[in-house]
């Protein structure tokens, strides 16, 4: 079995995992937090990098998330709670799917394309999710240089533009804006939770737990540079600025001379999360796969029939956007505490399987 | 062995291959095809308060027929009248059998009845629209926008190619322009100051140039129109999104140089009676707010200039220097003081906040803010402090 190296790793965690943050995160943190948009955010990852961090330890030892469960509650309730879990990436693939879906139509097209132009992304996604987990790791060395670069980019054409003083003064939309803002920004904090698919499938070595959180830490700190920039450029309307890493940066003055060059960025970023939006897809299916061994043609059928379920899903959801998110922020914001915090902190309980002892 | 495990593995690797490609064309904007025949391409839009509700005068590119050379770009001229802009953009679809593409739009123009409404109304729709782009350009016209839209340039196929080009870089260093964009004047709306500013284009006839220049559209005028050039020395302020005064020449140049804005621009002053003209260098312009005591605004310009021209003959030794006489610039700094001295009141007299106090007030102290936000523009004193030198 491919194993991912701690470098493979630490890509994910500092140069991947934050590219999802960048498109409707920013604007629905500043629709509840205002100018104080960096707080929750500050929070969200700071509570994540604590939980990578366990989550690593948890790698220590070796054995795969299935193992740890089997050998605490049973192999019958293993199964079970593996396809809770397994439900649960479903559900935290849907927004990043659907945000995808609406960046790309509207980022890249002068007017709004049909509703099927979305389909070949579930093509896409059926092979990558058809894919063990294990082989993720090449793909992660290709793509953190183009995140790397595309970001780079991006930030180097919208500073110059950012009035930095937009976000004084501090603590202006109070504790009801932060605690809004912080279950707003729940469920684009699940990177902690899908790692636990991953557990048997890193090759740990020393000081891998601890460097993993120092990376995801440093990729948290790029994305509140990037919400500081953000709210700098767009001010008192950056509420109304959705696929916010695609804008920050045409205001930059040579593009007037240039054309749209932050395009290039724009395009590298978004390769990026095409892979990151179908991760946790493929996660779950890694969850089913562990939960019932693994038939040949198992991940493949399985791969298949979500997608097309979820194409389904996104022709059918295609103007309800709105609600959906209402949905994520207001009602079901609760999901991602338990399973992203609570489930990784209670797995360090579990126990190790006797093959490992 | 090796041939049956490749064979096997074949399916997949096309299956691959036609998911990149398929992908690909999901990230092309369908390769960036526009179908003209099918499509108007707004270059820009003119909007104008009637009393059905909206105006809008779209101004459309169409293509040159083959037997003309010259490049550039004809247009057409389309108004509609509803109760919105978006239920004028969509009669423009029923009627044209275009689909209206606004993602080449690049400027606004608002006319002078629209102005003094709250204009948010009218801008609301391309706020909202994914489509078109934030960075275009807003500006007031003197009448009608309808009729500065429909006018025939005498310098390009197009008005509105003819107004953008007065909101240049080299025009806004002038300190002649404060150009505007809708993301900024957004800004400025919806902020805690609730104002900002808009240039306010002018039209002049071209004396002797009529007719001389026929433009390719259909509804770009005719032999024997009078063609016309634009100006934008003026600028219209704004408070809660209504204009309140008219800042005139004297004063743009005001605030653009308290912005900081003016590289190569001019000013007249006096010398012995005599009109000098000279040339700014360099400009250091800065707005703060005083809270020690009763609130003062204290704006303050620091300027380098250098000789450009004088209203009268002149020997030879001083044609050939820069060097700015000492009574001059004593001279600069009263006038320039007086077009800031001048600019304040205009902005306090119409109740805009243009150098954004309360945005100021509300940035550094929350509680200052709150105690203040009502009455703190009617209450501001100005310290006026200018500083003229010239190039050694």
């Amino acid at each position: 079995m491919k194993k991912i190296s701690p470098r493979q790793l630490f890509f994910f965690l500092a140069c991947i995992a934050p590219v999802g943050k960048l498109v409707l995160m920013p604007s629905r943190l500043v629709v509840e937090a205002k100018n104080d948009l960096l707080f929750p955010a500050l929070v969200g990852f700071a509570v994540q990098t604590g939980v990578v961090f366990c989550v690593l330890l948890l790698a220590k030892r070796g054995e795969s998330f299935a193992d740890m469960l089997a050998a605490t509650f049973g192999k019958i309730a293993a199964k079970v709670l593996l396809c809770v879990f397994a439900a649960f990436l479903l559900f935290a693939a849907f927004l990043p799917l659907l945000e995808q879906k609406l960046f790309v139509q509207s980022a890249f097209y002068d007017t709004l394309p049909s509703v099927v132009t979305f389909a070949p992304f579930f093509l896409f996604s059926a092979y990558l999710c058809a894919k063990p987990l294990g082989s993720l790791g090449r793909i992660w060395d290709i793509l953190a240089p183009v995140s790397i670069v595309g970001f780079a980019g991006i930030m180097l054409l919208s500073v110059g533009s950012a009035d930095y003083g937009a976000l004084l003064p501090a603590g202006a939309a109070g504790a009801g804006g932060f605690w809004r803002g912080l279950a707003a920004a729940a469920s684009w904090f699940f990177d902690g939770a899908l790692l636990l698919p991953f557990l048997g499938k890193i090759d740990y070595r020393r000081g891998t737990a601890w460097k993993g959180a120092l990376a995801y830490a440093a990729g948290g700190v790029a994305v509140l540079f990037f919400l500081a920039t953000f709210y700098g450029v767009f001010a008192e309307i950056a509420l109304n600025q959705p696929f916010a890493f695609t804008k920050t940066s045409k205001y930059f003055s040579g593009i007037t001379v240039l054309g749209r060059i932050d395009y290039l960025f724009s395009y590298a970023l978004a390769l990026v999360m095409a892979f990151f939006v179908a991760l946790p897809v493929q996660a779950c299916v890694d969850c089913v796969k562990q939960a019932f061994g693994a038939p040949k043609y198992l991940p493949a059928a399985l791969s298949v029939l979500l997608n097309l379920g979820l194409f389904f899903l996104a022709l059918g959801l295609d103007y309800r956007f709105v609600e959906i998110m209402q949905v994520f922020a207001q009602t079901l914001f609760w999901i991602f505490p338990v399973f992203c915090v609570a489930v990784p902190l209670l797995c360090l309980l579990l126990r190790r399987s006797h093959a490992s002892q | 062995m090796r041939l049956n495990k490749f064979l096997k593995t074949v399916p997949m690797k096309l299956y691959a291959i036609l998911a990149a490609i398929v992908l690909l064309a999901f990230f092309s904007n369908d390769f960036g095809l526009v179908d003209i025949q099918k499509t108007a391409i707004i270059l820009a839009v003119g909007i104008d308060k009637t009393e059905q509700g909206v105006a809008l005068t779209s101004q459309i590119a169409v293509p040159k027929g083959s037997d003309r050379t010259t490049g550039g770009t004809s247009s057409v001229e389309i108004r509609t009248e509803n109760a919105t802009v978006s239920d004028c953009i969509s009669d423009l679809q029923a009627r044209t059998g275009w689909v209206p593409k606004l993602v080449f739009c690049n400027l606004i123009l608002l006319g002078e009845e629209a102005a003094h409404e709250d204009v948010a109304e009218y801008l609301n729709y391309f706020l909202r629209n994914e489509y078109m782009s934030d960075s275009c350009l807003l500006a007031v016209c003197e009448g009608t926008a309808e009729e500065a839209i429909s006018s025939q340039s005498a310098l390009d196929d197009a008005s509105s190619l003819a107004i953008t080009k007065l909101f240049s870089d080299s025009s806004e260093k002038s300190g002649t322009v404060m150009k505007n964009t809708l993301k900024d004047f957004s800004i400025g709306y919806y902020g805690v100051s609730q104002s900002s500013y808009l240039p306010f284009i002018r039209t002049y006839v071209q004396e002797g140039a009529q007719g001389a220049q026929q433009s390719g559209g259909s509804g770009g005028g005719g032999q024997g129109e009078e063609q016309k050039i634009y100006g934008a020395e003026e600028t219209a302020i704004f408070s809660a999104g209504r204009m309140v005064a008219l800042l005139p020449k004297e004063q743009t140049l005001a605030f653009s140089m308290l912005k900081g804005n003016v590289y190569a621009g001019t000013f007249n002053t006096e010398e012995k009676g005599e009109i000098v003209t000279l040339t700014v260098l360099k400009d250091e312009g800065n707005v703060s707010l005083s809270m020690d005591g009763a609130p003062q605004a204290k704006l303050s310009l620091d300027v380098q200039v250098r000789l450009c021209c004088r209203g009268s003959a002149a020997p030879i030794e001083d044609v050939s220097t820069d060097r700015v006489p000492d009574e001059a610039l004593k001279n600069a700094e009263e006038t320039l003081r007086g077009y800031v001295a001048d600019l304040f009141e205009n902005c306090k007299k119409s109740g805009c906040d243009l150098f954004e106090f309360k945005r100021m007030l509300y940035r550094s102290s929350l509680r200052k803010y709150a105690e203040w936000k009502d009455t703190l523009l009617a209450s501001l004193t100005a310290a006026v402090e200018t500083r003229v030198t010239s190039l050694k």
